[in-house]
């Protein structure tokens, strides 16, 4: 589905990531595990054309590395960004049609939206509020709802879990579950190594800017030992 | 037609229906003086929903709109003023611009074409802009605009009056337009366009992760804007009959960002109250200033009160409602609200 390689990418003078090779196959949850720092935002952005980058960039075999960012959207590509970022002052309902901003197809639209009412009531009840007054959990359901709004190919996931309490988290991580059991190609960025690997089929750990570890899930355990080297913090 | 869109017709009805029982009273108990200060607030509130369109929808401060208008009202004047009556106030005039006239309805066309075609041509630049950057390029517009009317005198008399113009609209045709501009202020800001620009305004590179062109968008509001102001300049000069460059230029440029901003420029609801308060209020202030008697107590002359009294408005607004009276509300909210509170959800 997206094949990545020798990706760097650069804010102005400082270089992020320093050529990367990754690869998510169709219907599968990769995984970008890493510190502060690593990489994976940056890397994100670089998929999703606002950032600067070289090396290529392929999704279904289409180089599309160089195109605009809305191009890459009508391609497939979906970003739910870090830090939960829903249009504060539109309501629920408009975060969720701005997610189709490029399909025309309105009764679609519409009908999809009301089906996101369905699969989540709190939202539903608030759809005529401002984004900005839902709690931190919410505003995280609504972020990947509306990414899922543009029927994406694949669904870019940064940092879902930031922020939140365990409790949310756990619900956020079930939500991701579901999607991928329901055949959605998942790219996860985490600082959580050990939820994130629960649920992904391949891991890719970012060190400094490059790929230090890569394997299937099923290799890292529990996460455990990944989530002291990255986090430092030893349990 | 979205939801959004259907709750806007709502609102727009409501509104109109405020505009036309404020016209309804003045024909019942008005005095016909009253009716050149209700021409008046009514050609503020066009330039008011314009700058809703563009300001308030992208939260981008556009302070050239007195520009626009000026421009429209000039054109549209030169446009419609008999040949005869120009021998007299443009004798000078090149390009023939004294030798022919037009009747209304085409003057007005031309005006607007002009008008938006300028808007246009601005608006290419302006839409790569983004927060002071597009502040900075609007002051230099209504700088340029400005200095082109007081100067070229030969078209357009600098700070003389340009007279002659025949008098075209009256109270009932501004109100009409008045109601026309609410619906479509308010169409655009539930539209797919008008949504994707409330966006960019929360979060300009979430917009573009999700597709949107915000070039694009930010043209569109921009130029529909001008033609708004362009729409009460035409108003303004087929009315009053003299236009001068005076009036089009920072005071007028700040009262109406002030109606704005108080009403609260997220809303096309908060664009018109902002605009009704502050005309009342200032009407209610240049009466005092001269001094009446109320009571049987003699006031004092207070010249100049009505420039303070608004810049007061404005520091009090943005210390104590940051966004406006109405914020991100619309009249039709404000009324669901009453509702809701009246039938407690159930749990």
């Amino acid at each position: 589905m997206l094949e990545i390689s020798n990706l760097r990418v650069t804010h102005g003078p400082i270089e992020a990531v320093h050529g990367i090779d990754i690869s998510v196959p169709a219907g599968t949850c990769v995984a970008l595990l890493g510190a502060n720092g690593a990489g994976k935002t940056s890397t994100l952005s670089a998929i999703t054309g606002t950032a600067k980058s070289t090396g290529t960039i392929r999704l279904e075999g289409e180089d599309i590395s160089a195109l605009p960012v809305e191009a890459r959207v009508k391609r497939g590509i979906a970003l739910s960004p870090e830090g939960r970022r829903v249009f504060y002052n539109l309501s629920v309902r408009e975060n969720l049609v701005m997610g189709a901003a490029i399909r025309k197809d309105k009764a679609a639209i519409a009908e999809e939206v009301d089906h996101w009412f369905t699969r989540f009531p709190i939202l539903g009840e608030r759809r005529d509020q401002p984004a900005g007054t839902l709690s931190g959990g919410e505003q995280q359901m609504l972020a990947i709802a509306r990414a899922l709004m543009s029927r994406p190919r694949i669904l870019l996931l940064d940092e879902p879990s930031l922020g939140l309490a365990p409790q949310i988290v756990e619900r956020i991580f079930e939500m991701i579950r579901e999607l991928r059991s329901q055949g959605v190609t998942i790219l996860l960025v985490e600082q959580n190594a050990t939820a994130a690997i629960g649920l992904s089929d391949h891991v890719y750990v970012l060190n400094n800017g490059l790929v230090s570890s890569q394997g299937r899930a099923a290799d890292y355990g529990n996460g455990a030992e990944l989530m002291d080297q990255i986090t430092g913090v030893h349990g | 037609m979205n939801p959004s869109q259907r709750r806007g017709l709502l609102g727009s009805a409501l509104l109109s229906l405020l505009v036309l029982l404020i016209v309804g009273a003045y024909y019942l108990w008005g005095e016909t003086w009253q009716a050149r200060v209700l021409y008046a607030t009514f050609v503020n509130l066009l330039v008011v929903i314009g700058l809703q369109v563009f300001t308030g929808n992208a939260n981008l401060t556009n302070f050239s709109h007195a520009a626009f208008m000026g421009i429209a009202a000039y054109a549209a004047a030169i446009c419609v003023t008999p040949v005869a009556m120009k021998a007299i106030s443009l004798p000078d005039a090149p390009w023939g611009l004294n030798a022919f006239e037009l009747g209304p309805w085409t003057s007005a066309l031309v005006a607007l074409g002009i008008t938006g075609g300028l808007g246009l041509l601005t608006g290419v630049f302006v839409a790569r802009l983004t927060g002071v950057g597009v502040t900075i390029v609007s002051i230099a517009i209504l700088v340029i605009v400005h200095s082109i009317f007081l100067h070229r005198t030969d078209i357009f008399k600098g700070n003389q009056a340009l007279f002659g113009i025949p008098k075209v609209l009256d109270l009932p045709q501004i109100t009409a337009l008045v109601i026309i501009a609410i619906f479509a202020a308010r169409w655009f800001r539930e539209s797919r366009f008008g949504l994707q620009l409330r966006a960019c305004a929360d979060d300009e590179i979430g917009a573009r992760a999700m597709g949107v062109n915000v070039f694009r968008t930010r043209l569109i509001a921009w130029v529909l804007g001008t033609l708004f102001f362009a729409v009460a300049g035409i108003a303004y000069a087929f009315f009053l009959g003299t236009i001068s460059a005076r009036p089009f230029y920072f005071n007028f440029v700040f009262l109406t960002v002030a109606m704005l901003i108080l009403g609260g420029l997220r809303s096309v609801s908060g664009a018109v109250f902002g605009t009704l308060l502050i005309s009342i209020g200032l009407e209610t202030i240049r009466w005092l200033e001269t001094g009446p008697q109320i009571a049987g107590l003699k006031l004092p002359q207070m010249l100049g009160l009505s420039g303070l009294m608004l810049g007061v408005v404005i520091v009090a607004v943005m210390a104590l409602l940051p966004s406006g009276l109405m914020g991100n509300l619309e009249i039709e909210d404000l009324l669901r609200r009453r509702k809701r509170a009246e039938t407690p959800e159930p749990r």
